[in-house]
């Protein structure tokens, strides 16, 4: 039989016998929250292959060209070739819209599995050592991600995209002492630059992909060495690992989570619409489309801009720009408390020891704290960078809107984070589950017309 | 799941990855392909979660040992060991180890340099735009504005005659009521017949300003929503921006067409180092 | 879009008041006018008197000069008056509320009627513009949309907030006509364009851009309200990784 032929070569030449004997029966612990990372797994490889197709029709070029497709809108005016080759691959490659759509679902699919992993892993304790290096590396694929988003939404050379390129520009112009020519060398002179699309082009397609492919691998090889954390249970200790195996169980598993995550994702790449560009029209730097958001895992650097006051300030007679502290500084703060987030946390919390059980959020109330007020104020900065089409959908004026989430930006998190302090305390020391079933009393009537009563006390939820 | 909710799975997935052959044959339509891409591809995934997850449960779970991570088996201390006896070993010949320090630190300067390939030099480029003295005010086609050709309290777009479609000279010119506009007196005559003309670019992060609102007499960028008010210098009433927005000064050419007198009263466009306070 | 709603309070007293001063001015009207009341009005003219006096006339004065509670109408034109009734702005439940589109209060007839009176008692500003949206040039439509429009409207005439309490509306519900007026009028703080800046021709050509929009535009599939990103984002995170989710723990994956 083939495979044994396979494996037997390959145990003659590598010893790859003793692997994969190893590995095939390794055990994986098995929860449906542990699965969140493995779905931008699977995006990040739908991403790849959609990407490949596109990249077929894709033209990365400034240069002017007069568009004669079908989209009656465009006929007869000059755009750049790149946005000429995205109306064709949309409107004339046949299956090409589809591809491009999913390309773009997927995408905001491999951001929102990201962020709902890191949630997972940060509310669980799962960073903890021995793995503090696996959460730096899944931070770095967060930004990653961001960069590769990013670059890729500006290829169309769109009127939105443009805009966006246009507030980056700006917000790298504003470092002080190196931003103008940190502004020119990147996007090579002054805004908008010939040779801007080509290498975004290059960062989206080649660099960009193969830092996250090496982030993933890293990450995965990590996991995959250290084993994963898992919940207590009967029989569970902190020396073994209870899970399902790789063959066949994990394996099956997998696959079929990689095919509904496709499914979902070109489910959606056909049936809703996304990124019309050839209703934003092609980019000339002298309009702006409304409403202007960049997709929403760049919503909270927008809400930031947004709500962030008019302070300019200047130091030894030169300006610090207005974008330093909101797009510079209090992004890279983030960041930073992110990224060193599991050593932040052992030097407060004194706990130096590795862990392999997950914990439940109550375990940590801090902890558990903190992420929910880091969860609120990203949530308010993602609502105010939406402002004016949450103020238009809400039927209220978008000036008191800002005023409220100015408020809420600041208070909704220290509220958040206070009420969920208390609520992991009071559960963890209490024991409880947060739904308590009441008590309960049956009142019977005896033959001698007596009332008896007979009382069943609450407790937990069952 | 049970084995026929499986088996179901996989038959929809067939025939769905069938008829996609036969609606890209038939010219292909996006919903068609989408709606047909989701049933195979889900369907297939569906069929192997139920199955890992329904018809495998009876393998149940395992439990084997986690890998150790000792810290204490001295095999750090020994790699420790060896690696500094290496070091010890080379940095015994002291001139050669500093000539090659000085020799990767010299190769990693010139690799350096081929960065400042990227991009010209900023320069004064940011700091001054086409708009000279003289240079006729034309719209987005081309058309030179004639004193007066434009409505009271309405805007448009304006370019340097020899640069239309310019990203930092782009400028809105409105025009309004001269007895309402409240600028000092050499920046009123630079609005003649309350012809008055600002940069485009918003002070906080460059977007072009696109929204006037005619009712209150402002002018609003649809990014971050700073508000500038054009009566009094467009300097800033609402939103993140900090500076009013440059002025650019017009006249009055001899063939009644609006020109600048020179060019933007301050740099245009978001604050950055070099921008002299 | 509803106005921002006042307590019924107020509301009641606004009513109150509104209905005892529109009985005085009848009353001073009734007696002011007695001798020539009508000096050769026509028939429709006539009808619009009628109409006038009884729900625009406590705002905006007998003569059309305007009072406190609303602007004059000179210069205001028949565009606009046309405009504010069939989109039913006008006339307001109260003088301070802002305007919004609603069910038009009067019939066609009635308006029709209220601006041939409008226009004299109050000559002058725009006529209701002569359109042919089916004329118009959609390539070159699409671009002035583009450039003068999609700054407030969207770029998928969807509508945004703008400020200052305002709302740009969508423009899918009004009819090319009322759009043409609303070009050349500027209603609330909307900018006019006249035909100096934007010919007869050009204003076609944005009209048969934004009737291609209604049909059109839309080869991607759901266009989610047009409103972009803001969408597309709660999309992928509550329908996507929702739908995912949910057939991991449908699928038999213990909890």
């Amino acid at each position: 039989m083939i495979v044994e032929r396979v494996v037997r070569g390959l145990d003659e030449r590598l010893d790859g016998g003793s692997f994969l004997r190893r590995n095939l029966t390794k055990v994986f612990p098995d929860h449906w929250s542990f699965m969140l990372g493995e779905i931008a797994l699977y995006a990040f490889a739908l991403l790849v292959l959609t990407g490949i197709f596109l990249t077929f029709f894709f033209q990365a070029s400034p240069e002017p060209v007069v568009y004669d497709g079908p989209y009656a809108p465009m006929r007869g005016r000059t755009v750049s070739a790149a946005y000429d080759s995205v109306l064709r691959l949309s409107f004339e490659v046949r299956a090409g819209l589809v591809m491009r759509q999913t390309h773009h679902w997927a995408a905001l699919l491999f951001m929102a599995a990201v962020v709902a992993h890191l949630l997972r892993v940060f509310f669980t304790g799962a960073f903890r050592k021995p793995r503090e290096l696996t959460w730096v590396l899944g931070v770095l694929l967060l930004f990653a991600g961001i960069g590769a988003g990013f670059t890729g939404y500006s290829l169309p050379d769109d009127l939105l995209s443009g805009t966006g390129l246009r507030i980056i520009y700006s917000g790298v112009l504003s470092i002080p002492v190196v931003g103008a020519w940190a502004a020119f060398l990147f996007f090579g002179g002054e805004f908008p630059a010939h040779a801007l699309l080509s290498r975004l082009y290059v960062l989206h397609v080649l660099l960009i992909p193969l830092v996250i492919a090496g982030l993933i691998g890293a990450h995965l090889a990590l996991v995959w060495r250290q084993t994963h954390t898992q919940f207590p249970g009967p029989g569970r200790t902190e020396d073994t690992v209870t899970g399902i195996p790789v063959w066949p169980r994990f394996a099956l598993k997998a696959l079929g989570l990689m095919f509904v995550t496709w499914g979902v994702a070109a489910g959606l790449g056909g049936l809703v619409q996304i990124n019309p560009v050839w209703l934003y029209g092609p980019f000339v730097p002298y309009s702006a489309p409304s409403p202007a958001q960049p997709d929403f895992y760049a919503g909270w650097l927008e809400g930031l801009l947004r709500l962030w006051p008019n302070w300019e300030f200047h130091l030894f007679g030169r300006t610090i720009g207005t974008l330093f502290l909101p797009a510079v500084v209090v992004p890279g703060v983030i960041t930073f408390v992110l990224a060193l987030w599991p050593w932040i946390e052992e030097r407060v919390s004194g706990d130096h020891a590795a862990h392999h059980f997950a914990q439940r959020p109550r375990e940590a109330p801090v902890r558990s704290g903190i992420g929910a007020a880091g969860v609120a104020f990203f949530t308010v900065l993602m609502l105010a960078g939406s402002n004016d089409v949450l103020a238009a959908f809400l039927s209220v004026e978008v000036d008191t809107l800002n005023g409220v989430l100015t408020a809420a930006v600041v208070v909704l998190p220290i509220a958040c984070g206070l009420v969920t302090y208390r609520i992991c305390r009071d559960l963890r020391d209490g024991g409880g589950h947060p739904i308590a079933r009441p008590g309960r009393a049956r009142v019977r009537r005896t033959a001698a017309g007596a009332f008896e009563v007979e009382h069943e006390p609450g407790g937990p939820a069952r | 799941m049970s084995e026929r909710a499986v088996a179901v799975a996989f038959v929809v997935s067939i025939l769905a990855a069938l008829g996609l052959t036969a609606v890209y044959a038939a010219g292909g339509d996006p919903q068609v392909e989408g709606a047909l891409l989701l049933l195979a591809l889900g369907g297939l995934g569906v069929g192997l979660l139920g199955w890992a997850g329904g018809l495998l449960a009876h393998l149940g779970e395992h439990t084997e040992p986690r890998r150790r991570h000792p810290a204490a088996d001295g095999d750090g201390d020994v790699a420790v060991a060896t690696f500094e006896a290496g070091v010890a070993e080379v940095g015994r010949r002291r001139l050669l180890a500093r000539l090659l320090a000085g020799a990767v630190a010299a190769l990693g300067l010139a690799a350096v340099f081929p960065i400042r390939s990227l991009g010209s030099a900023p320069g004064s480029q940011l700091a001054r735009t086409s708009w000279r003295r003289g240079v006729r005010l034309v719209t987005a086609d081309g058309t030179p504005v004639q004193l007066g050709a434009l409505e009271l309290n309405t805007f448009t777009t304006v370019f340097p005659e020899d640069d239309v479609g310019s990203a930092d000279a782009q400028a809105v010119l409105i025009r309004v009521d001269p007895t309402s506009l409240q600028l000092p007196p050499d920046r009123l005559a630079a609005a003649p017949q309350g012809h008055v003309a600002y940069s485009k670019l918003c002070t906080h992060a460059g977007c072009p300003l696109g929204l006037y609102l005619a009712a209150t007499q402002e002018l609003r960028c649809p990014c971050h929503q700073s508000t500038f008010d054009v009566l009094r210098g467009a300097r800033p009433v609402y939103g993140p921006a900090p500076k009013p927005l440059p002025q650019l000064p017009l006249e009055v050419g001899p063939d009644g067409t609006l020109r600048a007198a020179g060019d933007f009263t301050e740099p245009v466009g978001p604050s950055w180092w070099d921008l002299p306070r | 879009m509803s106005a921002p709603r006042r307590p019924r309070e107020a509301r009641l007293l606004a009513r109150l008041v509104r209905g005892g001063l529109l009985l005085a001015l009848l009353g001073q009207l009734a007696w002011s006018f007695r001798p020539s009341s009508s000096q050769a009005l026509t028939a429709d003219e006539s009808l619009g008197r009628e109409l006038y006096l009884a729900s625009c006339s406590t705002c905006h004065g007998i003569d059309g000069a305007g009072t406190e509670l609303g602007p004059s109408l000179r210069g205001a034109g028949p565009a606009a008056v046309h405009f504010v009734l069939s989109t039913g702005r006008m006339p307001l439940a109260n003088p301070g509320d802002q305007p919004v589109r609603q069910a038009p209060a009067f019939s066609e007839r009635e308006i029709a009627a209220l601006v041939a009176y409008v226009r004299r008692l109050a000559p002058g500003g725009p006529e209701i513009p002569t359109i042919d949206p089916a004329t118009g040039d959609l390539a070159r439509g699409a671009q002035l949309y583009l450039d003068s429009c999609a700054a407030c409207h969207g770029a998928g005439a969807s509508g945004d907030s703008i400020g200052g309490g305002r709302i740009a509306p969508a423009l899918d519900r009004a009819t090319p006509l009322e759009i043409a007026e609303a070009v050349r009028i500027g209603p609330g703080t909307m900018p006019a364009f006249g035909e100096r800046g934007l010919s007869p021709a050009d204003l076609d050509a944005i009209l048969a851009y934004l009737l291609w929009l209604r049909e059109n535009g839309s080869r991607g599939g759901l266009q989610l309200g047009r409103v972009g990103a803001v969408a597309e984002g709660l999309v992928a995170i509550v329908v996507g990784l929702g739908l995912i989710v949910l057939v991991i723990r449908l699928t038999g994956a213990r909890a």
